[in-house]
């Protein structure tokens, strides 16, 4: 279990995450929501150890969070693979930092499940598609089985069909692989279908977290309110509540 | 005035990226063009937006990135002088306040460069050039994709405002049919390049025809997925 306990990131003399508090149990998912600003990227860069506490400790199962080696999928698919290099590559490159030894069988069940044809990982990134290239980096993340996967706004970059067929594609894997899932996300409409809780950033502060179909009911705080009218007034919540 | 178009096409590389394509557009008609990333949404709005200009047609364009409106060597204040020049607006002091204030972007210092803006600032200040004055058409391309939930809701309901006291046409682009269907009140849709189907939004939602449309209504909700 992933555990924050008044978690704070001192940027300058900002405090960039005050004071946060949440829990992650094993194979569950939560949706971390929140304007550009609230701090959920420093949420996901403190989970990783890239910033230091200035206060709180985070904590997996009561050991720091770097031993269990989380996983990262990036906003900007393409991006977040080095261009040089075959997809095939990068997506070993969790394997090979280990000194572990690829499994073939794990990999094309990966790609089968990923909906990615075998001789795609011989490409380059900019000789896939957005939407292939963000299925490759959820491969990479999970090829070596870590127990937390972190998304970093998995879906922004993809267009509204493949967004769903990707969103749908994470979850099969979740409960296949049973990872624990922090999504960063600004889609609401995205965290109420597939998150089991939903946290509201703001300001680098926990507003409210609640389970995601008692948040979109029921929002607990003003602000809580304010984000669940904007995506509903964006047509992103429809027939959800 | 109606405005209509024909024999629009793009060719890049060789490679037909819009099949010839005509279209009309009535006063004050809001329409959404909807396609999957690749369809050739951005081509139609660029080429329908050069063709309206090459007539002399005034036309605002609010294109997906910041990046591609502002010169990172200019301040934003000469990016807004020189967008009612074009626009053919006399400077407005208190209709620029009025619309800064809406787009909150009234913090923001005129004298700074693009890149002294954020991201959503720079975003909402080529929303805001493009409602100087009466354009006899406004074409969004997904406006409001680089901007956070409640400001992009805040955007549309202040565009929806400013649609509805013009009689500006508007021409809608995005890949979110959710967010185009509570919009406009008719709807095409693209695939490979070309428009397949043209039809009132409540008979797409209704029934779509072409696999394109069908796959854009299934996918419209998070949880009213098939399986």
């Amino acid at each position: 279990m992933l555990t924050l306990q008044n978690a704070s990131v001192m940027r300058g003399r900002m405090l960039t995450l005050d004071d946060v508090s949440l829990s992650l149990a094993a194979g569950r998912t939560l949706a971390v929501v929140g304007e550009s600003g609230a701090g959920k990227s420093t949420l996901i860069a403190a989970v990783l150890g890239l910033v230091k506490l200035h206060r709180g400790r985070i904590a997996w199962n009561d050991a720091p969070v770097a031993t269990i080696r989380p996983a990262l999928v990036m906003q900007e698919p393409r991006a977040a693979f080095n261009p040089a290099l075959n997809l095939r590559r990068s997506v070993m490159e969790p394997l090979t930092a280990r000194r572990l030894t690829p499994d073939p069988v794990r990999l094309a069940r990966f790609c089968d499940g990923l909906e990615l044809p075998r001789d795609l990982l011989d490409r380059r990134p900019d000789q896939v598609s957005i939407g292939q290239a963000q299925r490759v980096g959820i491969l990479r993340a999970l090829i070596a089985a870590p127990p937390l996967v972190l998304f970093d706004e998995p879906l922004s970059a993809l267009d509204a069909v493949t967004q769903k067929h990707t969103a749908r594609l994470i979850a099969q894997l979740q409960a296949e692989e049973g990872f624990a899932a922090l999504i960063v996300t600004h889609d609401l409409g995205y965290a109420a279908a597939y998150a089991d809780d939903i946290a509201v950033l703001r300001a680098g502060r926990l507003q409210e977290v609640q389970p995601a179909h008692a948040f979109i009911a029921a929002p607990q705080t003003e602000y809580g309110h304010t984000l669940r009218d904007a995506a509903f007034a964006l047509g992103a919540l429809e027939h959800v509540a | 005035m109606t405005i209509n178009i024909t024999d629009l096409s793009a060719i890049r590389s060789g490679r037909t990226i819009l099949h010839p394509t005509s279209l009309t557009l009535a006063p004050g008609e809001r329409v959404g063009l909807v396609g999957a990333s690749g369809s050739g949404k951005s081509t139609l709005g660029h080429a329908l937006v050069d063709a309206l200009r090459a007539q002399g047609r005034m036309v605002a364009h609010v294109p997906q990135s910041p990046d591609e409106a502002l010169d990172p060597l200019r301040s934003m204040g000469f990016h807004w002088r020189e967008a009612e020049r074009a626009l053919g607006a006399s400077p407005d002091p208190a209709e620029r306040d009025a619309i800064f204030a809406a787009l909150r972007i009234d913090g923001g210092d005129l004298r700074k460069r693009p890149w002294n803006w954020s991201r959503g600032m720079q975003q909402r200040f080529v929303i805001a050039m493009a409602l100087i004055g009466k354009p006899l058409l406004i074409v969004l391309d997904e406006p409001t994709s680089a901007l956070d939930p409640v400001v992009a809701a805040n955007t549309m309901e202040l565009l929806d405002t400013y649609l509805s006291n013009r009689r500006t046409a508007c021409l809608l682009i995005t890949h979110d049919l959710g967010l185009a269907a509570r919009r406009v009140e008719r709807l095409m849709v693209m695939d490979g390049g070309r428009i397949v189907e043209d039809t009132p939004t409540v008979r797409l939602l209704d029934a779509p025809r072409t696999q394109a449309a069908r796959a854009l209504c299934a996918h419209r909700n998070w949880l009213a997925l098939p399986c």
